[in-house]
């Protein structure tokens, strides 16, 4: 077995892969998805969660998870982004269990945690330090561009509190809350608007505090998930344009027998084996390591992920500009995701504060 | 002490320790691609050093005096060696190269005539495969070898031998077979350096040094038994030894890149192109290349016992030559004008990387002939269309 893998792991691809494939469906899947309008599959989800399990993969044994930390969720992740499976995993299976597992008090873990597992609850994170305030307990604001808001069952909100950041637990029906679906480039995975005006503390379940730095810590490694979704795209944008250039003829031969062709999508490989590298290093980084890690994870597969799939259209030539071609789903998630929870330049730029012992 | 890994680094790390001083001290760090010049004679004494503790061939079997290291021991080795500035290691090409050739395809006499000198710092080899019209084309070999009574007489020219100067001996690729083409007909033997029949000439490279050489074999000799294999099998055992050459040592060659990214930093902390936000991003992707690399290679040793290259492998050296090449214009980057004047009248450290990182795209197969072998053997895209040979 290559590392860092082992058998379990492998059972989980073969899962997971099979359900992605069936749902994209040579690219039907996201084009169902597109034409609904809401930026995700509710059915697949539901699939997903409760019959296949795959919720609780990173969730603790106890709380009735699979137990298999990050190395599984990339597993996950990587499968789902290959078949671009609109499902909100990277909110639910990602984020919003490392909120509860990292910051959450035994009772809030005891509550939330296994229903998360179970596919019960899909809580989406909504970063609210500097856009949610608290006034005499009720809490006002907006936030916008929130990944699979509109498919959330709940919210965690973040929000100062008598001087620390309180994470709250919400139902996304409360009244004083309101989702706008917002129209987005890339059709496949939804964003919302949250507008929270004047929700009642007494509404909200504090399920732990922390400290602004801690949080960002916690964030910034929950997307090793991002990172290997990036890795599943990418895989897939070289897989079909290896296929295709085999069989596209021009001057009489295959248009992969050239020189011009073959360097490109060896360039693509070498940097998809690299975030590949970045992301697996990530998952199985010490404790020590591990944001750092993390960060590196995440600009690499982003950007590789970007390159990867402009390549893929460019190789494609005519056929990959259109919207019959499915190449443009990844190619606008591949945008997308390169700026959802921060830029490659900005996980760069943490990376420099930490070598230069400074913050530029 | 149980774990064997950990016992490798404590009792290697602790000789490093203890060894490094004197008058080896200065050797730190030294010697390494692009310095390859610097302290021969100390170094072949180092060389020695280590020969003497047993701690050269560590990979290499028991019976044949090394101690057998698995694959995760060897990447502590090679870490423990970096760590503490272990320099360029002088018998290098005959411990990671040759030998495993030599245990490979030699035979018991062959084994027992040059395993002794490689391992006790003794006797030093040399690479003689690349010729002027045999780069990238690698069996365009034009190198002529011929039986005469005992010995095989060779005729020809190979180029871009490096550490041929201080070499004993040359392994060589030739033609045996009048009239063969391409990767038929060649021999692998092995060539006494001091003898009439054979001339070397230093190379002046980019750095103003030479590392690399010609050798010019004008009916060079050699007893007719130092050939590995017999006449046909040449190409088979250069390729042998080429997979060789991907091996553990890349964890070590790794400690010395990251010593050149703290240099950097250092650097740029003192003179303020640490402020600057795009030498910044370019640092930090330089970090994160280190990282990638580490973990590549830990996936590519773990596969690499089942004899097939897997993914990552492949990516290995044109991700590093291309890595390194950033680094070096990075480094002068971030030297500013100051990478225009030679203080003291030499090259420092960074420019010099600078200089010679151009070479690491070349040599072991350009980038170009990379970009080739992962198109058509990790992707399993068409070959390019060949000439009548071969």
């Amino acid at each position: 077995m290559a590392y860092p893998f082992t058998e379990d792991h492998d059972m989980i691809r073969e899962a997971v892969r099979a359900f992605a494939q069936d749902w994209y469906d040579g690219g039907k899947g996201s084009e169902k998805v597109f034409k609904s309008g809401t930026g995700f599959d509710l059915n697949a989800w539901q699939s997903l969660s409760q019959e296949l399990g795959m919720a609780g993969i990173a969730v603790d044994e106890e709380y009735g998870g699979a137990g298999l930390g990050d190395l599984g969720r990339v597993v996950v992740m990587e499968e789902l982004g290959a078949s671009l499976c609109s499902v909100p995993f990277l909110m639910s299976g990602g984020i919003a269990t490392d909120l509860l597992q990292s910051f959450g008090t035994d009772a809030a873990k005891a509550m939330y945690l296994p229903r998360v597992a179970a596919g019960k609850i899909t809580p989406a994170y909504v970063e609210g330090v500097d856009g949610i305030t608290l006034d005499k307990g009720q809490l006002s604001g907006k936030i916008t561009h929130i990944a699979f808001g509109n498919a959330a069952s709940h919210f965690i909100l973040s929000f100062e509190m008598e001087g620390e950041i309180a994470l709250g637990m919400v139902m996304a029906a409360n009244p004083n809350i309101t989702v706008s679906t917002e129209t987005t480039m890339d059709p496949t995975r939804s964003l919302s608007s949250v507008e929270i005006s004047n929700l009642s503390l007494d509404d909200v379940k504090v399920i732990g505090t922390t400290d602004r730095a801690h949080l960002q810590t916690i964030v910034d490694r929950s997307f090793i998930t991002l990172a290997a979704e990036c890795v599943g795209g990418a895989q897939a944008c070289l897989d079909m344009t290896l296929e295709y250039t085999g069989q596209r003829e021009q001057f009489d031969r295959p248009i992969a027998s050239f020189q011009a062709i073959k360097h490109r999508c060896a360039d693509m490989f070498i940097a998809i084996e690299a975030a590949r590298s970045a992301v697996l290093n990530a998952a199985v980084a010490e404790e020590n390591e591990k944001t750092d890690a993390a960060l590196i994870a995440k600009a690499t597969a982003t950007e590789a992920f970007f390159k990867v799939a402009g390549d893929a259209i460019q190789l494609h030539g005519g056929i990959g500009f259109t919207w019959e071609y499915p190449l443009h789903f990844f190619f606008k998630r591949a945008r997308a995701n390169k700026s959802i929870f921060g830029t490659p330049e900005d996980a760069y730029d943490r990376i420099a504060s930490g070598l230069f012992g400074d913050a530029a | 002490m149980s774990d064997p890994v950990q016992q490798v680094r404590e009792e290697f790390g602790t000789w490093m320790k203890e060894n490094l001083v004197g008058e080896f001290a200065c050797l730190k760090w030294r010697g390494t691609f692009g310095d390859d010049e610097a302290y021969p004679e100390l170094r072949k004494k180092w060389e020695q050093k280590l020969g003497e503790d047993g701690w050269v061939g560590v990979g290499w079997p028991e019976q044949y005096g090394g101690r057998g290291y698995s694959l995760p021991q060897l990447v502590a080795f090679n870490e423990e060696y970096a760590r503490y500035g272990g320099p360029g290691r002088s018998g290098h090409i005959g411990e990671t190269l040759f030998a495993p050739t030599l245990i490979a395809f030699g035979s018991g006499a062959q084994k027992e005539r040059f395993l002794p000198g490689i391992r006790n710092g003794t006797e030093y080899w040399c690479q003689g495969y690349s010729e002027p019209n045999a780069g990238s084309d690698l069996s365009n070999i034009k190198t002529k070898a011929r039986v005469d009574g005992d010995e095989w007489v060779l005729d020809g020219q190979k180029i871009w031998t490096s550490l041929a100067v201080d070499a004993d001996w040359a392994f060589v690729i030739a033609r045996a077979e009048p009239g063969s083409v391409g990767r038929q007909g060649l021999v692998f033997l092995l060539i006494p350096l001091d003898q009439p029949g054979i001339e070397i000439r230093p190379i002046t490279q980019i750095t103003g040094g030479s590392e690399f050489n010609e050798l010019f074999f004008t009916e060079a000799r050699t007893h007719k038994d130092n050939i590995l294999g017999d006449v046909g099998d040449g190409w088979k055992i250069a390729m042998a030894l080429l997979g060789f050459e991907r091996g553990a040592s890349t964890l070590g060659q790794q400690m010395i890149f990251a010593n050149e990214v703290n240099e950097i930093i250092k650097l740029a902390k003192e003179n303020g192109k640490a402020r600057d936000p795009i030498i910044r991003q370019r640092i930090a992707k330089a970090y994160a290349g280190l990282k990638i690399m580490r973990f590549s290679a830990l996936r590519m040793l773990s596969t690499a016992e089942s004899g097939e290259m897997s993914a990552e492998a492949y990516i290995s050296k044109i991700y590093w030559a291309s890595w390194h090449r950033d680094l070096g214009e990075l480094a002068m980057d971030v030297m500013g004008s100051d990478a225009e004047v030679m203080a003291n009248g030499e090259f420092n450290a960074l420019q010099k990387m600078f200089l010679f990182s151009r070479a690491d795209t070349i040599y072991a197969g350009t980038n170009q002939i990379q970009r080739n072998i992962i198109s058509e053997r990790a992707l399993g895209m068409p070959k390019e269309p060949r000439g009548t040979k071969s």
